[in-house]
C-alpha cells in the first residue's frame, strides 16, 4: 500500500464517521460472548446434561463459586493494563482470607473490624509488590511469582496448615443467600467490576495507567509518573484480592489455606481469555468477566457429560494457551496492518518496540524482524 | 529567544562552540548540519537538559539566563517545547486521551473524566491546530503526519500565546512516507503564520528550503552562520555543511572492474525499494548513499534474508541464490555488519571470545566439550590481527569502547572468509582512529577476492573508501559514480534532490540509472 493511500483513508476516516464495523471486526469484539452463548445453549439442550446443567441449584452455584475466582481475576487486570504481572494475587486473597476468619475466630473481633483487618494484611502485601516492581524496578512476573509462593508459605506457617471454622453465622450466610434468585456474592463481583472499569476507562489515572502499558518510556518522557501509578495499581489489584478473601471467608464460613492459592490459574486463563473481546488486543475487566464464565460453564457441563477431574486443569490450560495464541496472533495482524497503512519505508531509527498482544508483554523479548 | 556564546564540552571534546543564535516570533529557523556538527547539543541546551559550559547566556522572552544555570522546568516555563522524532505518543489510545495524558484531563468531583466537556476542548484544540482527526479516534487510525500535529498540539496544548516560546521539532519528518510530509509543512507554515516561533532540525534539504525563513549552518559545533533562505540553494547548503574539505581528492588508488561479478541484484523489490539492479566485483567496495528512509538498509536486510522481498533475483557467484533467511545467506558466503550495533550484534554481556567466536562456534564442538582452548587461541590470533584494544579476551564486551566493539563484530564476520560482505552504517559512534582501521581491515579482505558493499550517512568517509557508489533515490538507482566522480558534495545532492517535489502524485518515471557526466 502506498503513502498516497494511507493518507486518503486517513482523511476518510476523518471526515466520515464510521459508525458499521465489517464482520470480522464484530467476531473479533463479540467472538467470546457468543461462543459463551453457544456453550450454555449446548448444555440445556444436550439430553445428558439439560436436567443438572440447567437446574437452579447449579446456575447458583456457578454464578456465586465463581465470583470469587472472578474477583481474583479482576484484580489481576489492574496491574496488567500498566503491563506488569500480578500472580500474587490468589495469594493475597488467602491472605485476607485466613486474616479475617482468624481476626474473628481466634481475636473475636467483629465482622466489621475483622474485614478491615483482613484488607489492611492484603494492602500490606500489595506494597511489598508495589515495593518491589515500582521501587525497585523488578521484572513484575518474577517478583510477583515469589511472593506468591512466599505468602502461601506464610499461610501454611501462621495456620499449621489447618482450616479456621466458627465465623459468625450471619457473616457466613451472607455469601449464600440470594437477592431477585441471583447469588449475593455475584452483585458483589459486578459492583467492584464496574468501579474498577470506571476507574481505568474515566479516571486520568486510569487513562495514564493504559498509555505505560502502551509504550512505558514515552509515558515517563510526556510527564507521566510511571512508577507511583505502577505502586498505585498494585494497590488496587491487592485491595480487589482483599474483597475476594473476605468473600471467601463468607462462602467458606472460614479459611482453609490451601483453597485461595487454586485460584491462580483459572484467573489467568480468564484474564488472557478476557483480552480477545470487547477491547480485543488489550487486557479489560468486561472480557475477564466473560471468560471467567465461559471458562466455567464448559468446566461444569463437561463433568456432566461424564469428564474427570484432571478435564478442570486440563481445560484451564487449554484456554490459557489459545487465548494467548489468539491474541498475540490478532495483534501481530493489526500491527502488521497498521505498518502496512503507515509507512513505506522501513529505515527510521529503531522505535521502542510498542508491547502490542497480552502476549508480548508476557514474553517482552519477541524478535523484532521486519 | 536567543543563545549567546554557548559552548559545550563533553568529556574534552567541544560539541559546540561559542554559538550565536537568534529566534524571533513568527519564523521558522532551520539547522543543518552533518552528524555530529553538535545539533542535538544545541537543542539539549534550550531545553535545559543540557548544562552548557559557564559564560554563555540563553535568553527566553527577552528574560536572560546563565547558560549553565537553565534546568528543564525553567525552559518549559519560558515556553521551549521539544517535540521528538519518536513522538512519544500512544497508538492505542484515543486522540483525546493523547492530547490529555500528561494533566490535560478535565475532571469532575469524583475524579473522572468529564468525556463530554473534553470532547468539545479536543475539538476546539484539533481546528486551531487543524488536525484531521476526530477526538475519538485511536492514534493508530491516523497518518504519521497527523500524529506528529497531535504530539505538537499536545506540546503547545497549555499555551495561549504563540508569540511566546520556541517550539523545537527535532528530524519530524525522517519517519514520514514522502507523500505525507507536505501536509506536515502546511501545518508548521500555519503554526508560525500564527507568531510561533519554531527551531527545525531535518536533514531533507529541499525541505529545509521550502519550509524555513533562514537557516543556521552548524560544523563541527562551530556556527557556520545563519543565512535567510532566499540567498541558499541546495548545493550551497551542502557546501557550507560540508566546508572546505568536499573537494578532496580520493585518499586510495581508483580502481576498475571488469569481469565476473561476485554479487549481482536484479529488480529487487521490497519496502521502499521499486526495482534495484546492481552488481559488485572481486575486490570492489561498493557504496550505496541515500537519505535515510531511501531504502539503503532494506537492501542491505533484503540480501542478507532478514527481510523478504516482493520480487528480486540475487546472483553469488554466478549461481542464483535464495536468500530467505540470514542462515542460508550465511551458509552461501554473505556477512552482515548491522546498523545498529548494541541492538543487533554486541553481546554486552558475553566476553570478547565469545562475541569474535558466536558465529562459528559449532566448529568448536569435540565431542561433549566446547574446546576453549582451541578458542581461545584463535580469538587471541584475531584480536590481534583486528587490533581490538582490549586486555583480554575474557574481558567483557561491553567495556570495550565503540570502536573496539565494532572491530570484534568485523573480526567476527570477517573470519568465515565471507564472499561478501554488507556493511550498514559500520562507523557509527565509533572514533576517527578506529574507523580508518575498521576499512583497512576491510580492504585486506578484499583485496583476497570478496565484495563488500557499504551503507553509510557520512557522505564525505563514503567518498573516501568507496572504489564506486551508487545513489538511490525514490526507490531507485538513481546515479552511479565511479573514481573520482565520487565527491560528498555530488553523493548529497544526488541523494537529496527534490525529495517531495518529486514524490506528490504519481510516482516518478526515472530512467532507472544515469551515470552522471564528468565535470
Amino acid at each position: 500500500m502506498t503513502g498516497a493511500v494511507s493518507d486518503t483513508t486517513s482523511e476518510n476516516a476523518s471526515a466520515t464517521p464510521r459508525t458499521r464495523k465489517s464482520v470480522g471486526e464484530v467476531i473479533e469484539v463479540a467472538g467470546l460472548p457468543i461462543f459463551l452463548v453457544i456453550l450454555i445453549a449446548f448444555f440445556m439442550l444436550h439430553p445428558q446434561t439439560q436436567d443438572l446443567f440447567a437446574a437452579r441449584p447449579n446456575l447458583i452455584n456457578i454464578l456465586g463459586n465463581q465470583s470469587v475466582t472472578g474477583l481474583v481475576a479482576v484484580a489481576m487486570v489492574i496491574p496488567l493494563v500498566s503491563g506488569y504481572f500480578d500472580l500474587s494475587v490468589a495469594a493475597i486473597a488467602g491472605l485476607a482470607n485466613v486474616a479475617i476468619a482468624s481476626a474473628m475466630v481466634d481475636h473475636g473481633l467483629s465482622t466489621p473490624l475483622a474485614i478491615l483487618v483482613g484488607v489492611g494484611v492484603g494492602l500490606a502485601a500489595g506494597a511489598l509488590n508495589a515495593f518491589l516492581v515500582a521501587g525497585l524496578r523488578l521484572n513484575g512476573f518474577i517478583a510477583t511469582l515469589g511472593t506468591f509462593t512466599l505468602l502461601s508459605g506464610v499461610l501454611q506457617w501462621y495456620t499449621k496448615g489447618t482450616s479456621i471454622f466458627g465465623v459468625p453465622r450471619g457473616f457466613a450466610n451472607w455469601g449464600s443467600l440470594t437477592w431477585l434468585g441471583i447469588p449475593r456474592p455475584f452483585y458483589l463481583l459486578i459492583v467492584v467490576a464496574a468501579i474498577v472499569w470506571y476507574a481505568l476507562m474515566h479516571t486520568p489515572n486510569g487513562r495514564q495507567l493504559e498509555a505505560i502499558g502502551s509504550n512505558e518510556n514515552a509515558a515517563r518522557l510526556v510527564g507521566i509518573s510511571v512508577d507511583r501509578l505502577v505502586a498505585l495499581s498494585f494497590l488496587g489489584s491487592a485491595l480487589v484480592a482483599s474483597i475476594a478473601g473476605a468473600l471467601l471467608t463468607s462462602r467458606q464460613g472460614g479459611a482453609d489455606p490451601t483453597v485461595a492459592t487454586n485460584y491462580l490459574f483459572p484467573a489467568l486463563a480468564a484474564v488472557f481469555l478476557g483480552a480477545t473481546t470487547i477491547r480485543p488486543g488489550r487486557y479489560n475487566v468486561w472480557g475477564t468477566i466473560i471468560g471467567i464464565f465461559t471458562l466455567a460453564v464448559a468446566i461444569n457441563g463437561f463433568t456432566f457429560l461424564g469428564a474427570e477431574a484432571w478435564v478442570q486443569n486440563a481445560f484451564n490450560g487449554l484456554a490459557l494457551v489459545l487465548a494467548v495464541a489468539v491474541s498475540t496472533l490478532m495483534g501481530r495482524q493489526r500491527e502488521r496492518k497498521a505498518k502496512r497503512l503507515l509507512m513505506d519505508t522501513d529505515d527510521v531509527p529503531p522505535a521502542p518496540e510498542p508491547t502490542s498482544g497480552p502476549g508480548e508483554a508476557a514474553a517482552k523479548a519477541t524478535p523484532s524482524h521486519a | 529567544m536567543s543563545l549567546r556564546g554557548v559552548t559545550k564540552t563533553f568529556a574534552g571534546t567541544r560539541a559546540l562552540r561559542r554559538v550565536d543564535v537568534d529566534f524571533f516570533p513568527g519564523q521558522i529557523h532551520a539547522v543543518c548540519g552533518e552528524n555530529g556538527s553538535g545539533k542535538s547539543t544545541m537543542i539539549k541546551i534550550l531545553a535545559g537538559v543540557y548544562e552548557a559550559d559557564p559564560g554563555g547566556t540563553v535568553t527566553l522572552n527577552g528574560e536572560e539566563f546563565a547558560a549553565d544555570k537553565l534546568t528543564p522546568g525553567l525552559a518549559h516555563r519560558q515556553g521551549v517545547r521539544v517535540v521528538h522524532q519518536d513522538l512519544g505518543v500512544f497508538p492505542e489510545l484515543t486522540v483525546e486521551e493523547n492530547l490529555a495524558i500528561n494533566g490535560g484531563f478535565q475532571t469532575g468531583f469524583l475524579g473522572n473524566i468529564r468525556w463530554l466537556r473534553q470532547h468539545r476542548s479536543t475539538e476546539q484544540l484539533l481546528r486551531d491546530f487543524k488536525i484531521p482527526a476526530r477526538p475519538t479516534s485511536t492514534l493508530a487510525e491516523l497518518s504519521l503526519a497527523a500524529r506528529t500535529e497531535v504530539a505538537i498540539a499536545r506540546s503547545l496544548r497549555d499555551q495561549d500565546d504563540r508569540g511566546r516560546g520556541l517550539l523545537i521539532l527535532d528530524e519530524p519528518t525522517a519517519a514520514l512516507p514522502v507523500t505525507q510530509v507536505e501536509s506536515l509543512l502546511t501545518s508548521l507554515r500555519d503554526l508560525a503564520a500564527s507568531g510561533q516561533s519554531i527551531l527545525y532540525v531535518s536533514h531533507r534539504l529541499d525541505e529545509v528550503l521550502s519550509l524555513a525563513d533562514c537557516v543556521s549552518v552548524l560544523r563541527d559545533g562551530e556556527l557556520v552562520g545563519t543565512f535567510a533562505t532566499s540567498e541558499l540553494d541546495e548545493s550551497r547548503l551542502i557546501d557550507l555543511m560540508l566546508g572546505r574539505a568536499v573537494h578532496k581528492a580520493l585518499e586510495h588508488e581508483p580502481v576498475s572492474f571488469a569481469g565476473t561479478p561476485v554479487f549481482k541484484v536484479e529488480n529487487l523489490v521490497a519496502g521502499p525499494l521499486k526495482g534495484v539492479s546492481f552488481d559488485v566485483h572481486p575486490g570492489e567496495l561498493l557504496g550505496v548513499a541515500g537519505v535515510m528512509g531511501s531504502g539503503r538498509s532494506t537492501l542491505l536486510k533484503s540480501i542478507f534474508g532478514v527481510i523478504k522481498a516482493e520480487s528480486g533475483a540475487y546472483t553469488l557467484d554466478g549461481q542464483p541464490l535464495a536468500a530467505s533467511s540470514p542462515k542460508i545467506a550465511m551458509q552461501a558466503g554473505i556477512a552482515m555488519v548491522p546498523e545498529h550495533r548494541l541492538r543487533d550484534a554486541s553481546f554486552g554481556n558475553e566476553s570478547v571470545d565469545m562475541n569474535i567466536s558466536i558465529g562459528v562456534i559449532g566448529s568448536y564442538w569435540r565431542r561433549l566439550v566446547v574446546a576453549r582452548r582451541s578458542l581461545r587461541r584463535d580469538s587471541d590470533r584475531l584480536i590481534s590481527d583486528f587490533r581490538v584494544k582490549v586486555p583480554s579476551g575474557r574481558s567483557l564486551m561491553s567495556s570495550l569502547s565503540g570502536g573496539n566493539q565494532q572491530k570484534v563484530i568485523v573480526a567476527r564476520w570477517l573470519r568465515r572468509k565471507p564472499r561478501l560482505v554488507l556493511l550498514d552504517e559500520p562507523t557509527q559512534g565509533v572514533d576517527v582512529g578506529a574507523r580508518a582501521e575498521i576499512y583497512n581491515i576491510l580492504r585486506r579482505a578484499t583485496q583476497e577476492g570478496a565484495a563488500a558493499v557499504l551503507v553509510a550517512s557520512d557522505f564525505q568517509e563514503m567518498a573516501q573508501v568507496v572504489d564506486r557508489a551508487i545513489v538511490i533515490r525514490n526507490g531507485r538507482v538513481v546515479a552511479e559514480l565511479r573514481g573520482d566522480e565520487i565527491t560528498a558534495h555530488r553523493l548529497a545532492r544526488l541523494s537529496h534532490a527534490g525529495q517531495t517535489l518529486h514524490a506528490s502524485g504519481a510516482p516518478a518515471n526515472r530512467a532507472p540509472v544515469n551515470t552522471l557526466q564528468k565535470g
